[in-house]
């Protein structure tokens, strides 16, 4: 019973910071705020609540909770997906050479992912719920980690000077990487009470973590990504100046 | 059974790195000038010496006495964070997160000591950890001391 409430606590406080988030995001003047993470917010929101209503309506085991649980899964791995190519736009902002090649790669990635999850759905014909969806939501969420921390690999590459991306991406990986460890967990102690209730605990810890981190970005973080490119301007302007002056 | 270990030991690995990163990124914030200053000078902190002898002339490290001190300084410190210049009387979210990050780093120290691995490294990032905390506290102190007050009122005040 304390678990459940714990496990509830969690829930609920994670969809109040992302209420919370989303308001300031949205509502913010400041030129520091980063939109990109807006859908995945949303999608994150939506879920939470959806998934919220259908089990006080229908309860854990009901055909409903399942279908919307599996559902929601899929739009939230999608718009995570969409988020890290978003964040390496962000990255790729002042190099659109890099950009070109990373666009490509990211579409050939999202093909592979789709066309090895028809693979191994081909081969176990199930229902399209518990068979493709299933699989094609591990794969695309293991693969957004593995595309998150490469994203990470570039920006130390590049020497990025764009902390609140450097952040934004931390808070991400916070979120992958610590449910994709207890559910590898859980699976390797064949779903045994202690992994579970781990997981139950975990997975809400690791949004909250990763809401809190992107708090911090949005509010205290400068967007420095924008002010590079407020400083190439006037340059510009000074060599086409320094150019009139001469003609 | 092996790529759920594999993955396992990889998603693991990769959260420690992010909690790691995140905290370093909190921590290279810019104060505006070193409040830290002050506040090691009237509480007697020993961490920048403790860093200083590190990094400049790289000095043996008296292991017991090393802890102590870090220990010591920590405590002063999370008690100020708590209680010095804050109406609150709590923590925020990110010093939460660095008192986190600071056990997890003296854990570090003791494992490194036993592999007598890096104990440099974790040490001046558990000095960067109190140097921060100083910095917040030092800033929060200046805050409300000259907060509401121009130069003329607080000469007015004298």
């Amino acid at each position: 019973m304390d678990g459940n409430i714990v496990g509830y606590a969690l829930h609920y406080s994670g969809i109040l910071i992302e209420a919370a988030l989303i308001l300031y995001v949205a509502r913010s003047s400041h030129g520091n705020r980063p939109l990109s993470v807006l859908p995945y917010l949303s999608c994150l929101l939506a879920a939470d609540l959806a998934r919220a209503y259908t089990l006080r309506e229908y309860g854990l085991t009901s055909r409903q909770y399942s279908y919307i649980y599996w559902s929601t899964d899929f739009l939230l791995v999608i718009s995570a997906f969409f988020l890290v190519c978003l964040f390496f736009r962000r990255a790729c902002l002042h190099q659109e050479k890099m950009w070109r090649f990373v666009r490509l790669l990211l579409a050939f990635i999202c093909l592979l992912v789709v066309g090895i999850s028809g693979l191994l759905f081909s081969h176990n014909y199930g229902n399209l719920l518990t068979g493709f969806i299933v699989e094609f939501n591990q794969n695309l969420y293991f693969t957004c980690l593995v595309l998150n921390t490469l994203l990470y690999l570039l920006l130390q590459q590049i020497d990025s000077a764009d902390d609140q991306l450097g952040l934004l991406v931390c808070g991400v990986g916070i979120q992958f990487a610590g449910p994709a460890a207890t559910l590898a967990l859980f699976h390797l102690m064949t779903g045994e009470g202690f992994a579970q209730s781990l997981a139950h605990f975990t997975i809400p810890l690791c949004t909250i973590g990763m809401l809190l981190v992107w708090a911090y970005a949005v509010v205290h973080v400068k967007d420095t990504a924008t002010q590079v490119t407020r400083r190439q301007i006037p340059v510009l302007a000074e060599v086409t100046a320094h150019f009139n002056i001469q003609v | 059974m092996i790529l759920a270990a594999l993955i396992l030991i990889l998603s693991t690995a990769m959260f420690f790195f992010y909690f790691q990163v995140t905290c370093q990124k909190i921590l290279r914030r810019q104060f505006d000038r070193e409040y830290f200053q002050s506040i090691v000078n009237a509480n007697r902190l020993e961490f920048p010496s403790l860093r200083k002898s590190l990094e400049e002339f790289g000095a043996p490290v008296d292991y017991p006495r090393l802890r102590m001190m870090l220990k010591c300084d920590f405590l002063a410190l999370t008690y100020l964070l708590k209680n010095a210049a804050n109406v609150n009387q709590r923590y925020s979210n990110e010093e939460r997160l660095l008192i986190l990050y600071f056990r997890w780093q003296f854990l570090s120290l003791a494992v490194r000591r036993l592999l007598k691995v890096g104990e440099k490294k974790a040490v001046l990032r558990l000095t960067s950890v109190l140097q921060y905390f100083a910095n917040v506290v030092g800033q929060r102190v200046n805050t409300v001391r000259f907060g509401n007050l121009t130069a003329a009122d607080y000469l007015l005040n004298l």
